[in-house]
């Protein structure tokens, strides 16, 4: 499978996913969209030297991969060039902060490194936590929760037009991709003679296609606003999600679980 | 009731000189109305499509009259024209944009401001007309070629429009979805426009066709006499259509 085959069977894949039957994708979008803030919110308001602390907020995304029945390894595949840039983050910390924060035996651990490590979390644990707002609920009902919280509409449509571009667009470069292979048999890539007019066709073609569909949705009466498809949740369940995630969440950032647990453990 | 009225229409695609594009209609004169089956025919960029995109209004700067129920065809009116109008693209991918084919069929009238319930029966009912109810769940870019476009059909037909404007819509179909969508426009009410290569389709689907030569209509009058008529068809780039062709063989 070539990349833009493997981007299109990725963006599918997750729409497929998002309309799969389970308990986490019957929920109200609005309630895991919420807490996947104040999840968000929370992570990053540990302070950079507060790695114990912010450990404890991996329960949350261990707990809902294993319900979303997500996969931990396919998650990563798929996320870590993100996670590499969020790796190189705070790179520096180490240079600059050279105090020590703790000894053990030879070894000193600088709080330079610490803070490395707190930034590279808290970014890796926001970019799993969308992930997994991605995963088990479809653009729709992502857009159905932002119109719900009176997000601009013009704002909604944006995101929904986006969605169907970035498709579109990847569809039309495998269609010129597979063309070009076709024409010249046995050659890696595009050859760098052809990369300007590729890209021009490939801007040309997909604004063409863009422009159709547009017309398509305005000779069916669109004006700006995009309805979603809106389908039944449940939505007691889904307050009491909202509900106990989010007192869940702020427990967690108040009480220091894994610092209890290792002092037991050492008592 | 739906009428469509076309006086000395003259259009060209703009361009920076009049010599790269040359005019695609000159004085053109149509009229149809309620209940009309009409083909458009004609060789390749006589301007079939081009015919069509200016009734729906997606091209908009000709020059003389056209008018849809008695509404110029104009940015201020695009609205109410729409909302009686049905087009079906000559390309489903750019009609079919959302994930799944209910949403699609949904999209229309979900724009019209329906109710719920509305919505739900006309979707069952555009879906079982095309006879693709059981793929009513199955994301679109799942669909073959066929089955995009009888979904494409079942959008327009579940807006409730009293006009149906079709571009090439036997194209990708095989011959049991060619003969059923033939059923479906034969048993519509209101006005068709169906532009084709397919002179059968047009054959079986048309009682009234014109044909389209060197920016004007120079033929419009029974399907028949012009689908029987060789030399004609022949001095416009067409062909007999196979039907007649092993007609007369046998005969």
């Amino acid at each position: 499978m070539n990349k833009q085959t493997q981007a299109i069977h990725n963006i599918h894949e997750a729409d497929e996913l998002a309309q799969r039957d389970s308990f986490l994708i019957s929920l109200h979008p609005l309630s895991k969209l919420l807490v996947t803030i104040v999840y968000i919110m929370t992570v990053m308001s540990f302070h950079k030297y507060d790695w114990n602390g912010l450990m404890t907020m991996s329960l949350y995304l261990i707990i809902i991969m294993i319900t979303g029945e997500l996969s931990l390894l396919g998650a990563l595949r798929r996320l870590k060039i993100v996670l590499m840039a969020v790796f190189f983050l705070g790179i520096a910390n180490p240079f600059f902060d050279r105090e020590i924060a703790y000894s053990i035996g030879a070894y000193q651990i600088r709080f330079g490194m610490i803070s490395m490590l707190t930034l590279f979390f808290k970014a890796a644990f926001a970019v799993f936590a969308s992930y997994i707002l991605i995963k088990t609920t479809s653009i729709e009902d992502i857009c159905y929760a932002l119109q719900k919280l009176h997000v601009p509409s013009i704002l909604i449509t944006e995101i929904m037009l986006i969605h169907r571009y970035l498709i579109m667009m990847l569809r039309e470069t495998q269609r010129m991709f597979q063309a070009y292979q076709l024409r010249a048999p046995g050659q890696k890539g595009i050859h760098y003679s052809a990369w300007g007019s590729f890209v021009g066709q490939l801007l040309l073609r997909s604004m063409d296609r863009a422009q159709r569909i547009h017309d398509g949705m305005l000779l069916r009466g669109f004006q700006g606003t995009f309805y979603p498809n809106i389908r039944t949740y449940r939505v007691g369940f889904s307050i009491l999600y909202a509900a106990l995630w989010c007192i869940a969440i702020i427990t967690l950032r108040l009480v220091p679980l894994f610092t209890i647990i290792g002092r037991i453990v050492i008592h | 009731m739906s009428k469509i009225e076309i006086k000395d229409l003259s259009f060209r695609y703009l361009s920076r000189t009049k010599e790269q594009n040359p005019t695609i209609f000159r004085q053109l004169n149509f009229r149809a109305s309620e209940n009309e089956s009409i083909g458009i025919i004609g060789a390749n960029g006589v301007g079939k499509s081009t015919f069509l995109r200016l009734l729906v209004g997606i091209l908009t700067e000709y020059e003389g009259l056209l008018q849809i129920n008695d509404l110029p065809v104009c940015r201020e009116n695009l609205t109410a024209i729409r909302s009686r109008l049905g087009y079906v693209f000559q390309d489903s991918d750019s009609q079919l944009f959302m994930n799944t084919v209910y949403e699609d069929v949904a999209f229309g009238p979900k724009n019209q401001g329906l109710s719920d319930a509305e919505i739900q029966a006309r979707v069952t009912k555009a879906l079982e007309k095309t006879g693709i109810s059981h793929l009513a769940h199955q994301p679109i870019y799942k669909l073959s070629g066929g089955q995009k476009k009888l979904a494409s059909i079942a959008t327009v037909l579940s807006m409730g429009t009293d006009t149906l404007l079709m571009d090439e819509p036997s194209a990708a179909l095989d011959p049991e979805n060619r003969e059923l969508l033939i059923q479906i426009l034969n048993e519509l009410p209101g006005l068709k426009l169906i532009a084709s290569h397919d002179l059968d389709f047009v054959y079986d689907t048309c009682q009234r066709t014109i044909l389209l030569s060197n920016g004007i209509i120079c033929y419009d009058g029974p399907t028949k006499d012009i689908l029987t008529d060789q030399k004609r068809l022949e001095e416009n780039g067409l062909r007999l259509p196979l039907s007649f062709r092993f007609r007369n063989l046998n005969s």
